[in-house]
């Protein structure tokens, strides 16, 4: 055939120009690429941190926002500490003197009744629903009293989950694998047993059959789970009715109480139909979907994300439209050294529609090479990316719902102590179909688009001006 | 075949008007052999152009076979130029990246010929200009000679009615150039083409049945001698003394 005879010919001809388009194109496309790749990684990651805060499955989050501290009130929990003795309320009953608190609260989330869950699973386009306590247990050594700008004691905290394992699949728990021991059985309901995290276990020398206090009161240790890389999970898990009637929400027995209701959607699609059903159902609720769920994690790992979607997507396009425009010149370059050929072929009967498909059909054998080997440079700049990239974190703060004041000589100072958990990331940077199809699109588009630049001139050119110009 | 009535083709040079070929009238018979002389810049190329469909006049028209060029839209034109017209250049312009066959070949590809067709036309139209044997070659691998032989074949290959040439012998030493013409005049013979051939040198424009000058946009014939019947190449060494110029008719 003609066309691919002369199209072969004028590649091989122009082979260190059409070369240089290739990699131009390659280089612009394969950092789109390696951009989406990490994109894509950071995304796993946060997805990944966040299945371990809400577990596998879960479109929907529906919590409930605690009702505010007030620090004139008698409810809630609150430690005072002066040089004259320490004091601790718990619910207005106020105690002073030395002790050892062990609470487990509730209180980063209101409670919701337990007949929520049921009335969620009513709702159209809802495919599954589960409840459970999203709970910290907080150990803190209050001293006698504290001198005057002595230091506050501090607590260490762990965090607790309410699993309601004989009606759901869904929550924090369902993501792990049990990895020692065994996991939770029906008869286990109401019976002091937990379930712990084989990080939390190790780094507490937790074996199976050892004791976990939560709320002052023991739990055997059944069994350990660990959680996928890089997930956020809890550090406890105790059977739902025994989390219901250890803890509390600012003073309040959360008997018959869940504070986290994890719901799937029949699709994605159906997510915010869903989300706004859940909306009208529990106006006071809030309803959490994926995309507002990653705002939660914070740390490098986000920030390394924000740096991708920013800088990296800037420097991505900036580099594309450079390797566009090169292409183009070199296009129009090449065209303009052609004016005598293409004046022939025109004298010769060519109309200008076969010239210009001409000139098209060898942008567009330059576009796919280029986008074939962009999706090659996007492989190894993937590759470099995770042989080099730094160990990343991801932070999620969540609230204890205590509140501690501390008094001075110039008064009192107080603080909402929070818990900051951090995991450590193993930065990937998967390379897509997407990315690839993306890829080769992007190259065939703009060599296409270089080729029309050269095309236009082609259309231009009169044939008698061609020949005159050889003259 | 053509008949030029009050044809101009004028150009803008900055603010300037520069009129190529001025108020120019001509006829041109069925395989007639005309050359056309002239001192560079006297518009004899814009002339060749606008015979051969390149170009259109500012104004007049040009009538070719009944259909007046100037009017015709440029899907049209380019159709007439692919049918009818064959160019021969001074510097030959055969794509550099095909074969001698290949170049050949890209007069038939906007005709729609079938490959095979394409194949033994192109083989007959090298064969008849000696290359036969020269059909994979590109051009960097051929002579000067060789080279303008195949842009011979190139035009001739689609049977043109008109052959249009421009300066063919001007890059060419004078063997060749005698072997150019000689090629040239026997394709004229015996096909019964109509040519038309700009030329610097008398000794080629001197074998032609009608011989013009142009000077300053304007065509004069210097001699006519389309009575005379034709003969064999090797016959018509006997040239007709020039004589005064008369305006073209």
């Amino acid at each position: 055939m003609f066309f691919v005879t002369y199209l072969r010919r004028e590649l091989r001809r122009r082979m260190r120009q059409s070369v240089f388009i290739m990699l131009g194109l390659a280089l612009g496309v394969g950092l789109v690429v390696t951009v989406m790749a990490v994109s894509s990684g950071m995304q796993q990651a946060q997805g990944n941190v966040l299945q371990g805060l809400y577990g596998i499955g879960t479109d929907l989050t529906v919590t409930k926002s605690p009702p505010p501290f007030k620090a004139d009130d008698n409810n809630g929990f609150r430690i005072t500490m002066t040089p004259s003795g320490a004091e601790v309320c718990d619910n207005g009953k106020c105690s002073s003197g030395a002790q050892t608190i062990d609470n487990l609260n509730g209180l980063s989330y209101g409670p919701l009744p337990y007949s929520t869950i049921a009335e969620v699973a009513k709702l159209g386009k809802v495919q599954a629903v589960g409840g459970g306590l999203v709970l910290t247990d907080q150990q803190m050594v209050v001293p006698a009293s504290v001198a005057t700008g002595g230091a506050l004691p501090t607590s260490t905290s762990f965090y607790v989950d309410g699993v309601d394992f004989t009606h759901s699949t869904l929550g924090p728990y369902t993501d792990g694998k049990v990895t020692s021991g065994r996991s939770f059985a029906a008869g286990d309901a109401s019976a002091n047993v937990a379930v712990v995290d084989s990080n939390y276990a190790s780094a507490h020398s937790l074996k199976l059959g050892a004791t976990v206090t939560v709320a002052k009161t023991p739990f055997t240790v059944i069994g350990q789970v660990t959680q996928p890389q890089g997930s956020q999970p809890p550090d406890v898990y105790i059977p739902l009715a025994r989390a219901q009637a250890l803890a509390t929400s600012q003073g309040k027995k959360l008997t018959g109480e869940v504070n986290s209701i994890y719901v799937t959607a029949v699709s994605a699609a159906d997510i915010p139909t869903v989300q706004a059903e859940i909306g009208r159902l529990l106006p006071s609720a809030t309803v959490t979907s994926p995309s507002s769920l990653a705002n939660e994690v914070t740390g490098s790992l986000a920030n390394t994300a924000r740096l991708t979607s920013s800088l990296g997507r800037w420097l991505a396009v900036l580099v594309l439209l450079t390797a566009f425009a090169v292409a183009s010149l070199l296009t129009i370059a090449a065209v303009t050294r052609r004016v005598r050929e293409f004046g022939t072929l025109k004298a010769l009967g060519w109309r200008s529609r076969r010239v210009i498909a001409q000139v098209m059909g060898e942008s567009a054998v330059i576009g796919i090479v280029g986008g074939l080997l962009g999706v090659g440079v996007g492989f190894a700049g993937s590759a470099v990316i995770k042989a080099v990239a730094p160990k990343l974190s991801a932070t999620v703060v969540t609230a204890t719902g205590q509140h501690l004041t501390s008094a001075t000589p110039s008064g009192s100072t107080s603080y909402d102590p929070t818990i900051t958990r951090t995991v450590p990331i193993t930065m990937s940077a998967p390379v897509t179909l997407d990315a690839i199809l993306l890829a080769v699109v992007l190259a065939v588009i703009g060599a296409l688009l270089a080729g029309s630049i050269g095309s236009w001139r082609i259309a231009q050119l009169r044939p008698a001006d061609a020949l005159a110009r050889v003259a | 075949m053509y008949e030029l009535t009050q044809v101009t083709r004028n150009y803008q040079k900055g603010r300037r008007t520069v009129s190529a070929v001025r108020d120019l009238s001509l006829t041109v018979d069925d395989g007639e052999w005309l050359a056309v002389q002239g001192r560079t810049g006297h518009g004899k190329s814009t002339l060749l152009h606008l015979l051969g469909g390149l170009d259109r006049p500012s104004s007049g028209s040009i009538d070719f076979d009944g259909r007046d060029l100037s009017g015709l839209k440029e899907t049209q034109l380019t159709r007439v130029r692919c049918e009818s017209f064959g160019y021969v250049f001074q510097t030959f312009n055969l794509v550099p990246t095909l074969s001698a066959a290949e170049n050949v070949e890209a007069a038939l590809v906007p005709m729609g010929i079938r490959g095979p067709e394409r194949r033994r036309r192109v083989g007959a139209a090298l064969e008849s200009v000696g290359l036969a044997d020269r059909m994979r070659h590109v051009p960097t691998e051929l002579s000067g000679g060789q080279q303008q032989r195949v842009a011979i074949a190139r035009a001739i290959v689609k049977e043109p009615k008109v052959l249009l040439a421009d300066e063919p012998t001007g890059n060419l030493d004078e063997e060749t150039r005698d072997d150019i013409v000689n090629l040239l005049e026997k394709l004229w013979l015996e096909r019964g083409l109509t040519m038309i051939l700009i030329t610097h040198d008398s000794s080629v424009a001197k074998r032609a049945q009608r011989v013009g000058v142009m000077k300053n946009g304007n065509l004069s014939i210097l001699r006519d001698s389309r009575r005379a019947e034709r003969r064999r190449p090797e016959q018509r060494k006997a040239v007709a003394p020039e004589g005064e110029p008369e305006p073209a008719s």
